[in-house]
């Protein structure tokens, strides 16, 4: 029986497409629905905390790139950054919430868009958590033996489904022009770009490399309906049967299917389920809070409520303020693409010393999903 | 596996029993959002009928929740006097509740008698017979986890709840007050509770006690909720 490797995290890369995007100019990317500014947009902005994000989309509403070819971007980027090249790669697993296509998968159109010689791929469509679906897949797959470059990629192209075309015309539009708070929240929260990881059976000969300890993903979906989607209506939503192609397109856009929305009551529940997923792994000794150096966490610390935070500190599940590292409100919130956007900026930050332990946290809040990665600097 | 797990935390502080009661409560959270009821509730498919089999449901449990703590502050020793004072005034502060919950059944057009002459559900004759005999056993500190439950439906569910029934339902405020009245969690709410936790633990028996109590109670609860049909 072969044993299995320790596999290692030996290059990081982002793609963030153009020019930071302030506040103010949002809805100059993504648009306004019926010529007129959202009324909702600032109380989401204070709610998540971004102040500057990337679109790739330009002012007048042109694609200035593609999901996939951010993804190839930031996988050349993490090659690069791994001393790697191009032709190296064996293994690819690229994730996304929506793909450029409904077909073929994403996995494919990455590789389309990287060009090369035949290699494996996976695709993983999920929102935020399927990064390390993703990553998961890659590790093993060098765990096992597989593949000797295996690289996990995640990209998101969200202002592209913001714009006025998704709104204009549907139910989700009222009398006097105002658009539903489940939809138009969103368009303030997500924005655009990629970023991937190297995964190797061996540290890099120089710099931190950051072994995979673990990675456990936790879908709650049986006991939670989707709290974010796109694909069928409010009502319809918890009805897989009714998805939006059965309706077919034009009277699914119609009905308001096609946008992506989110259900903040269910919100709600859905965070104190993270929390109790995360709990669980504390409580099983999965987690250690005392040993994590460094928290990497797809969730900023402020849009969790008081009440708890201060669960989380008396359940000595707290992890200190002055170990959170986060580029969430620089970068915006970029969906799956967020963790290695993030842990790419922490490498470079120079904050790393050998034998610390990183600690990823990715909630998805599709439907109740919590994801975690432990990594230790060698 | 070369990840292997670290060592468990001891296991009987008050901050271990806190989150092993956080994560019973989250999976109880998830386990009553799928009841036949809370379905129809967060799916707009709530009636009347179904509010007022609701309050019906859960008269027999508010009613019965002062008298079992009452009854457990009567078996706590002089050992435990303040964790007694403290479930004494508890049991005070709540023991006419069920009245509020009557006055509510009355403001949605509901006769009175219909809900003082209801039937305990079987769900709520379970729940209750289980409440009193924990009550009655000597220093039955287990209860507390059982209190985290039900407070912890007070505090966080029952205002979504009401508010969910009042907007449904196009209820008037004097329809909704029990459930909107017990307010929104807070951080004090948490304290209160781990301070009365400070005086039975570290102990690891009753740290195991309190944590399968809270179990037991959660199951149950689901159970009544399920067995609620109008």
């Amino acid at each position: 029986m072969t044993l299995l490797r320790d596999a290692y995290i030996t290059g990081a890369g982002a793609f963030l497409p153009g020019a930071p995007i302030s506040n103010d100019r949002i809805e100059d990317h993504i648009g306004r629905i019926h010529g007129r500014c959202s009324l909702l947009g600032r109380r989401a902005l204070r709610w998540n905390g971004v102040r500057t994000r990337h679109y790739a989309l330009d002012a007048a509403g042109r694609a200035t790139d593609s999901n996939a070819g951010m993804c190839a971007k930031a996988v050349r980027a993490a090659l690069d950054d791994a001393g790697l090249g191009h032709a190296d790669l064996d293994y690819l697993a690229a994730a996304t919430t929506q793909g450029d296509y409904l077909v073929p998968g994403h996995g494919v159109t990455v590789h389309g868009e990287l060009g090369g010689g035949p290699i494996e791929v996976a695709s993983f469509q999920s929102v935020c958590g399927s990064a390390l679906m993703a990553a998961k897949a890659a590790w093993l797959n060098v765990r096992a033996g597989e593949h000797d470059v295996a690289v996990a990629c995640a990209g998101e192209f969200s202002s592209r489904w913001f714009q006025p075309g998704f709104y204009e015309g549907t139910d989700l539009v009222d009398d006097k022009g105002r658009l539903a708070a489940e939809a138009d929240f969103l368009r303030f929260t997500l924005s655009d770009g990629a970023g991937a990881i190297v995964v190797e059976p061996a540290p890099r000969p120089s710099g931190l490399s950051l072994r995979i300890e673990h990675i456990d993903v936790v879908s709650l979906a049986g006991a939670f309906e989707p709290c974010m989607w796109a694909g069928a209506s409010r009502d319809d939503r918890c009805d897989a049967a009714r998805g939006w192609s059965q309706a077919g397109p034009v009277a699914a856009h119609a009905a308001g299917s096609i946008a992506l929305m989110q259900d903040f009551d269910l919100l709600k529940r859905v965070i104190r389920a993270w929390v109790g997923v995360y709990l669980k792994k504390v409580d099983e000794g999965r987690i250690v809070p005392d040993e994590v150096d460094w928290l990497l966490c797809h969730y900023s610390a402020q849009s969790l409520r008081d009440e708890l935070m201060s669960l989380l500190d008396k359940t000595a599940g707290a992890i200190p303020p002055e170990k959170w590292f986060s580029n969430l409100d620089k970068v915006g919130n970029v969906g799956s693409a967020s963790i290695w956007v993030m842990l790419d900026a922490f490498l470079k930050s120079g904050r790393l010393q050998p034998g610390q332990k990183v600690l990823c946290v990715v909630p998805e809040s599709g439907r109740a999903l919590a994801g975690f990665m432990m990594l230790e600097a060698v | 596996m070369t990840a292997v797990a670290a060592m468990p935390p001891r296991g009987d502080d008050v901050s271990d029993v806190l989150r092993r009661l956080a994560i019973v409560f989250a999976e109880f959270e998830a386990r009553l959002a799928q009841t036949p009821l809370i379905r129809k509730l967060t799916h707009g498919r709530f009636t009347l009928e179904d509010y007022r089999a609701f309050l019906s449901g859960l008269r027999q449990q508010v009613m019965d929740g002062a008298l079992w703590m009452s009854r457990a502050a009567s078996n706590i020793d002089e050992e435990h006097l303040e964790l007694r004072s403290r479930l004494m005034r508890h049991a005070v502060a709540e023991h006419r509740d069920f009245r509020l919950l009557e006055a509510d059944y009355v403001a949605t057009g509901g006769p009175l008698s219909e809900i003082q002459g209801a039937e305990k559900n079987i769900g709520s004759e379970a729940l209750s017979a289980w409440m009193f005999h924990e009550a009655s056993r000597p220093n039955p500190f287990g209860l507390l986890g059982a209190m985290w439950i039900i407070e912890g439906l007070g505090q966080i569910k029952a205002l979504e709840w009401g508010r969910a029934a009042q907007q449904r339902l196009e209820l008037a405020d004097e329809a909704v007050r029990f459930l909107v009245y017990h307010g929104e969690n807070d951080a004090a709410h948490i304290a209160e509770f781990e301070a009365m936790l400070g005086l039975v633990l570290p102990d690891t028996a009753i740290a195991r006690r309190i944590v399968r109590t809270a179990e037991v109670t959660a199951r149950l609860y689901v159970l009544q909720i399920e067995e609620i049909a109008p």
